[in-house]
């Protein structure tokens, strides 16, 4: 054993050296590289995180001013549809209203002239039964008149 | 330990430069430390310029390290675990990848000192000294231990080694003590074998085709200590994995 150490010139003092080499590499790299690169990958990481936290958070608001928006037009139609339906319904008894309104005035008026014409015709009746009179007077004097 | 063979010579241990305080310093121990400067200074300046949009650097290594931590989460079933062993696991990967990678540029190996044995280089690749690989696989060792015990408590762990309800069982926990054992040795010389083996090959093949076959072979080998780094790093893990596992599940 003794021979083959010092064959491959291995003793404590050489192997104590490498290992207290490895020793500083590795507290080195544990400082310069591990360290700070991990950390950048955690600070990505949440960072990315954050990132798609916030996208997502603003794609919902989005999404209810959407919502709002829609529901906001759906509103006016419907509000859009009932004026006009209002509308509808009021014109539509404006006008039968009006067109009672004509109806009474002609059926007044067909009245009117109905009794007018009734009037007149009375009054030519009246006229006429004098006339008859007349002449019937007119006829008699005449008879007696003449020579007989 | 020389082999000396019409002018090749293979050094299986690394060589002393000098020494100070009585310590010794060899070459791999100084390419060890030229290689943690370069990667602490990487580290430190890459750390510096982090941004939160990340460049093609820093997406390419978040990338690694994001997969690297989804990996280990699936392998040890928990994302904490996985977590808190990710700096040891992936410091066993960056350190071993870029001594391979460091190992074959021009100077290493072949810049040196004419010492009293003769030719000494002043760097070597830490990975082809058996001092390096071994203090890494003791490491990885004690960690997976100390997570085995810490894990299911002492008493539960040393029961997967040691139990006598009956001498299957006690057959069967020796075999396991010796094979956990076991790894401290193949952690170690799996890594400085096949890493050894490829400087050996490209030194070698330098003086029977040389010009030619070297330069595509050291590209092989970089591959190789890419996947060893991987390879030991992935051994890790998964032998914390089993350390973790309960007993009576893992059967």
């Amino acid at each position: 054993m003794q021979q083959l150490f010092s064959a491959f010139g291995v003793s404590w003092s050489l192997l104590i050296a490498q290992a207290v080499n490895f020793g500083i590499v590795l507290v080195a790299l544990w400082y310069f590289l591990y360290k700070p690169v991990l950390a950048m990958l955690a600070k990505r990481q949440e960072l990315v995180a954050q990132g798609v936290k916030e996208a997502e958070e603003i794609n919902q608001l989005f999404a209810r001013a959407d919502d709002e928006a829609e529901r906001r037009l759906k509103a006016a139609d419907a509000e859009a549809e009932k004026l006009v339906a209002n509308a509808r319904t009021v014109a539509g008894s404006e006008r039968t209203r009006l067109m009672k309104e004509t109806e009474d005035r002609a059926a007044s008026v067909m009245r009117d002239a109905e009794a007018r014409a009734a009037e007149a015709r009375a009054q030519a009746l009246r006229e006429s039964e004098r006339d008859i009179a007349r002449l019937a007077v007119l006829a008699a004097a005449k008879v007696m008149r003449e020579p007989a | 330990m020389q082999v000396m063979h019409e002018g090749i010579t293979v050094v299986l241990k690394a060589e002393q430069i000098g020494s100070v305080f009585g310590f010794p310093i060899t070459n791999s121990l100084i390419m060890a430390w030229l290689i943690m400067a370069l990667i602490i200074i990487g580290a430190y300046l890459f750390s510096r310029r982090l941004t939160l949009v990340p460049g093609k650097v820093q997406a390419g290594i978040e990338w690694a390290f994001t997969g690297a931590l989804g990996y280990m989460a699936d392998t040890l079933g928990s994302e904490a675990l996985a977590r808190r062993f990710f700096p040891l696991v992936a410091t066993i990967f960056i350190f071993i990848a870029a001594i391979n990678e460091a190992e074959f540029f021009p100077g290493v190996g072949s810049l040196g000192l004419m010492g009293a044995s003769g030719f000494e280089p002043l760097l070597r690749a830490p990975t082809t000294d058996l001092n390096f690989t071994l203090a890494l696989a003791a490491i990885a060792f004690f960690t997976i231990e100390v997570t085995g015990m810490a894990t299911l408590g002492f008493f539960k762990y040393a029961g997967k080694y040691v139990s006598v309800k009956s001498p299957v069982d006690f057959a069967v926990g020796l075999i396991e003590f010796m094979s956990n054992l076991g790894r401290l040795i193949s952690f170690s010389f799996r890594l400085f074998g096949n890493v050894f083996a490829g400087e050996v090959l490209v030194l070698v093949t330098s003086f029977f085709l040389p010009y030619v076959l070297p330069a595509p072979l050291m590209g092989f080998e970089m591959f190789i200590g890419l996947i060893q780094a991987l390879v030991f790093s992935m051994l890790t893990l998964f032998f914390i994995k089993l350390a973790i596992m309960d007993p009576h599940e893992a059967h």
